[in-house]
């Protein structure tokens, strides 16, 4: 079709010009609407099902665009954005992509009018750079401000649109404790938090609001024989990386014996070898054992015999943060520097105790009253696995947004508070341009009016009187200096009104908000400036074309 | 000019809106009538067929959930609860899929009213709350340590299912078991282990009175030589092993090349001295019997009958590990490290029996056994599959009551006292299939202990009647079934056939998902 009346002698289509844009924004347009109704508090959920037959419900946007294989060029660029956002930042996921794809919306029409892309690009540009600074400097408030309730308030805003939303109060709290105390501090003397260190642990059954959080870590194994006490404190832990199995010459080595009465001292030898081994790990005062090989039957009864509980086949990266949270050192070999074995007891990790519980059918470790307690866990309970796989998807998006806040240490109120505050002070800015960018900064304000709007229609609320009040509240805040408060005002979706969000707790870090500025923006730029596709035909093809 | 834009593969579909809930809820409530029958003292056993040919015969909702074959994404997640109410309680299976399909089944009409799903979720969830703390109320203790009290709830429970004109016989059994393998773990706390150390052994054969719960642990193998070794002993001193007494090769690849001849005439005897060595010190303490897992020579066999010891090998792991905390033994791996300590005498007696055509042994009347053997015995092997099944969720029932010693009244009753209009409409329709189940019309009732009595169709006092149902299976029964309403109350899409991996190829679907611009911006601006 778009192809001259002189084909050009490329194997394959070539598209061009409006053609090409249209189609790109119009793929981009069909993958936010896909996310779009999943936006909010009052969003609902997707159900994904694969072609065996998998289950999958979400809220989150990267999950779902992640799954639903998307195949047109352009819109896997949105796809890729929203998985960038979910590393970065961790939530926001939905927003981006509905605003990236606004923003497309937009330009195209400014194109269709006839300006030229690169002008709309600087315009947007423009108008990002002016909206971060915008946000960074007259809309975040410190969180030290507001205290301990903002983080509660940013994980419960950041769960509100997820399965959890019921029991966010819960749930808001249980992640702050848990970001809280993996907080620790690094040679630099910066602060980190290191939500990895939490271990989240899913076992179906109970509800919900039983989940709990778990100071410690807890191993998704049991004990490796009936015999093992269920508790131990305190626990001395000793975390080995190798095998207490019969001991074995690496391969291919092999051991010829002149004499048959060797052959039965080779026997004792490899027996003894692990038994000396275990002895010397007891000998040094540890009653857990946890290694991420195997042990021996034979082994094991020598743990019965002391009294020790032992794991066998922990996972490597479970055994480094029980290391690191009870102090321990991961041995991976007993030889020293003089060719002998020892096991050092200043190699063991202390915890208060450490039990065997039973959870659901399932028997897990649990190490409590950790040393340098650097790891908890939160075990999840739920009516069945894929409602825990998304309380796990809303927990980590919590997680995230905890962590964000408490390492930018800045807050906006959400509910499209941002978003109507900017558009308002963006228009503003358009019109004292006397550029060609104007337009494209007047269309980038009202772009991101799509996410209250979204939110409003979500609600089924009536979105056009919602956002022109929410605009209205914002003009004001913005011309008259003692309004100034009023610049936090956002939606209430439940009720369908207008309300300060800040003091209602609807809040987000001011850094998400920021990314998915930026993001969004990088994103819409990437894809207007494309004005040709050429889609290379398959190698058959080239027969019949000649 | 509008071209098309295919943003899907065609391979997807995707539907949304108030389709999706509809066809969710259809689902869900096909998934509850399909064991609607099931529930109550009048209910009516499934009969199901697999692919193979081979028949279950259950009312046990769990059991009947998971042989079926479902597609339908909804109708899947629901039969996950019931595996989760199996897996937490194994109790109350049935009870939470008809109440879950009634919940959505309720939410249907206010969606059809223009509710928002969110709305509903939340009510739902404030009804669970208001439940839990109504269940709270009404519940009562109870003392473990009755028997009579113990009995009843027990059998209330079972009463449902086929065995219930056995109920005494099979409350007996659970109560028995349960209370034998139960360890106090100190405040308070007792924990019952059903999965490890009760076993049940199905002998088909004899009549189902004859079953019984013996004390300490029973095994279908015989011993190895069955001329030479006893078969009966009284106070047997139990050894058991977890290393096979043959010659082992060592774990390095070792080569012995042999120069002389008179070597290998040594290297042959040195398997043997190493077995004679390992039963040589076996012997040493006067064992009575010997266990293993693993393999035993037949070389090792004759030492230990010329010693008048009984053997039996090949032994499985856990029953390994029931023989031990049945006898007080210790599972040895190496006999050179045996000590006196390691050797059961618990057992008052060992015994090897002839069942139908299969040799048996029991190591019974034991002092203080912490693991047992439940015998079944009936007509045939389908028939006792299910009373397996029941004996397992009887056994669950009394773990509950021991680990939370409270109970609600049943028959109906405690569903019958909500505040909430359509949280109790849905609750209600626990008495309700109990009530149609038994063919008589449903009625309401105002007293918390009225319930229905299953068997006469009567609203009846369930404290009289003595029909009770654990707390927490009730409570597990409300949150389960009310959080996986809500979630599926919460979708509004499904896109299904989505591939794992995308093959290469395959470029040009036939009929693309097609959006046009115009579709695509379907934003609607819903006035109130």
């Amino acid at each position: 079709m778009a192809l001259g009346s002189q084909p050009l002698d490329i194997l394959g289509d070539r598209q061009s010009g409006q053609d090409v844009r249209t189609q790109n924004i119009t793929a981009c347009q069909s993958v936010a609407n896909i996310v779009k109704t999943s936006l909010g508090p009052v969003g609902l959920d997707k159900m994904l099902v694969d072609d065996i037959g998998d289950v999958t419900i979400t809220n989150d946007g990267a999950t779902i665009l992640k799954m639903l294989d998307v195949e047109h060029p352009a819109a896997k660029v949105l796809v890729e954005l929203a998985e960038l956002q979910d590393r970065e930042v961790g939530d926001g996921t939905t927003s981006v992509v509905i605003v990236a794809a606004e923003l497309l919306k937009r330009a195209n029409d400014l194109v269709k009018n006839k300006i030229h892309p690169t002008s709309v690009i600087s315009g947007y540009r423009l108008a990002m750079r002016e909206a971060c600074k915008y946000v960074e400097e007259k809309l975040a408030i410190k969180v030290d401000k507001l205290g301990k309730d903002s983080l509660v308030n940013c994980a419960k805003t950041s769960m509100s649109s997820k399965l959890l939303s019921g029991d966010s109060d819960f749930f808001a709290n249980m992640v702050v404790d848990a970001v809280q105390a993996v907080k620790m501090t690094n040679a630099r003397g910066e602060i980190k938090y290191p939500i990895k260190g939490i271990n989240i642990l899913k076992a179906h059954g109970k509800s919900a609001k039983e989940s709990y959080l778990l100071k410690g870590y807890a191993l998704n194994t049991g004990r490796a024989a009936q015999g093992m006490p269920l508790k131990v404190s305190p626990a001395r832990i000793a975390c080995l990386d190798f095998n207490l199995q019969k001991t074995k010459m690496q391969l291919g080595v092999q051991v010829l014996v002149s004499d048959p009465r060797e052959l039965e001292k080779i026997r004792q030898r490899e027996a003894d070898m692990t038994k000396e081994r275990i002895e010397k790990i007891l000998k040094a005062g540890a009653n857990v054992v946890l290694t991420t090989k195997g042990i021996d039957d034979m082994a094991l009864k020598y743990f019965v015999e002391a009294g020790a509980i032992a794991v066998r086949r922990v996972r490597k990266e479970d055994l480094r943060h029980v290391a690191k949270a009870t102090g321990a050192t991961a041995v991976s070999t007993f030889a020293d520097m003089e060719g002998e074995e020892t096991f050092d007891s200043s190699f063991l990790g202390y915890a208060d105790e450490v039990v065997e519980e039973r959870i659901a059918d399932d028997d897990v470790i649990l190490i409590k009253g950790t040393k340098t307690s650097s790891a908890v866990s939160v075990i999840l309970r739920g009516a069945n696995d894929f409602m825990l796989d998304e309380m796990d998807r809303a927990l980590h998006d919590a997680l995230c947004i905890v962590k964000r806040t408490l390492e930018s240490n800045s807050v906006v109120a959400g509910g499209g508070a941002v978003e109507a505050a900017l558009s308002v002070y963006l228009e503003y800015l358009a019109t004292t341009l006397g550029s060609r960018e104007q337009l494209a900064i007047a269309e980038f304000a009202e772009s991101l009016l799509i996410i209250p709007k979204v939110l409003a229609v979500n609600a089924a609320k009536d979105a056009t009187d919602l956002v022109a009040k929410l605009r209205a509240y914002h003009h004001t805040a913005q011309t008259k200096a003692d309004k100034k408060h009023l610049s936090n005002m956002g939606l209430d979706l439940v009720n369908g009104k207008v309300r300060n969000n800040l003091e209602a707790g609807v809040i987000e870090p001011a850094m998400s908000k920021v990314k998915i500025l930026q993001f969004a923006t990088e994103a819409a730029i990437t894809i207007l400036r494309i004005d040709d596709m050429i889609k290379l035909a398959k190698d058959e093809s080239q027969d019949g074309q000649d | 000019m509008q071209s098309p834009v295919l943003v899907l593969k065609d391979s997807l579909t995707r539907e949304s809106g108030s389709k999706v809930h509809h066809a969710n809820i259809q689902a869900s409530k096909a998934v509850a009538d399909i064991i609607r029958t099931t529930l109550g003292p009048r209910s009516m056993l499934k009969m199901l067929l697999d692919a193979q040919g081979g028949i279950v015969v259950t009312n046990d909702g769990n059991s009947i959930l998971r042989e079926l074959d479902i597609a339908h994404p909804a109708a899947k997640s629901m039969i996950e609860l019931s595996r989760t109410q199996d897996e937490e309680v194994g109790d109350g299976t049935t009870s939470v899929i008809v109440l879950a399909g009634e919940m959505l089944h309720v939410a249907e009409a206010f969606i059809d009213k223009k509710y928002h799903p969110t709305v509903i979720c939340r009510a739902y969830n404030k009804a669970l709350e208001d439940a839990l703390a109504v269940l709270d109320k009404i519940s009562m203790s109870i003392d473990v340590n009755d028997r009579s009290m113990m009995l009843s709830l027990v059998k209330s429970c079972i009463g449902t299912k086929f065995t219930s004109q056995f109920g005494d016989l099979i409350a007996d059994l659970a109560l028995d078991a349960t209370t034998t393998v139960g360890v106090d773990l100190g405040q308070g706390i007792r924990e019952v282990d059903i999965k490890k150390y009760i076993k049940v052994e199905k002998i088909p054969g004899g009549q189902l009175e004859d079953s019984k719960v013996l004390k300490g642990v029973m095994f279908n193998k015989d011993v190895v030589v069955p001329g030479k070794m006893k078969r009966k002993i009284v106070n047997p001193r139990i050894i058991l092993l977890d290393c096979p007494l043959e010659y082992k090769k060592g774990e390095n690849q070792t080569n012995a090349e042999l120069v002389r001849e008179e070597d290998w005439a040594v290297l042959l005897k040195m398997e043997e001295e190493y077995i004679e060595n390992l039963c040589v010190q076996i012997l040493k303490f006067k064992p009575d019997l010997v266990i293993t897992e693993k393999g035993l020579s037949d070389l090792a066999c004759h030492y230990f009958s010329k010693a008048g010891v009984s053997a039996i090998r090949r032994l499985r792991k856990t029953d390994n590990n029931r023989i031990a905390k049945a006898c007080g033994a210790v599972i040895v791996n190496r006999p050179d490290e045996l000590q006196e300590s390691d050797i059961g005498t618990g057992a008052g007696l060992f015994e090897v029996k002839k069942i139908g055509d299969e040799f048996f042994s029991f190591i019974v009347d034991c002092k203080d056994p912490k693991a047992c053997t439940v015998l079944l015995r009936g007509a045939s092997k389908d028939l006792l599959n299910e009373v397996e099944r029941n004996l397992q969720d009887a056994m669950s029932v009394a773990r509950n009551i021991l680990k939370h010693p409270k109970l609600v009244p049943g028959g109906g009753a405690t569903e019958l006292t909500w505040p909430y209009e359509a949280a109790a409409v849905a609750f209600e329709a626990i008495p309700r299939t109990l009530a149609q189940n038994c063919g008589v019309n449903h009625a309401n009732g105002e007293n918390a202990w009225t319930g229905i009595d299953g068997n006469s169709g009567e609203i009846a006092d369930m404290k009289e009647l003595k029909i009770w149902d654990a707390y927490n299976v009730k409570a597990q029964t409300f949150k389960t079934a009310i959080e996986a309403a809500c979630m599926l109350l919460r979708i509004d899409d499904i896109v299904s056939g989505i591939k794992k991996r995308q093959a290469p190829g395959s470029n040009q679907p036939s009929k693309p998902t097609i959006e046009t611009e115009g579709d695509a911006d379907n934003e609607q601006m819903i006035p109130e």
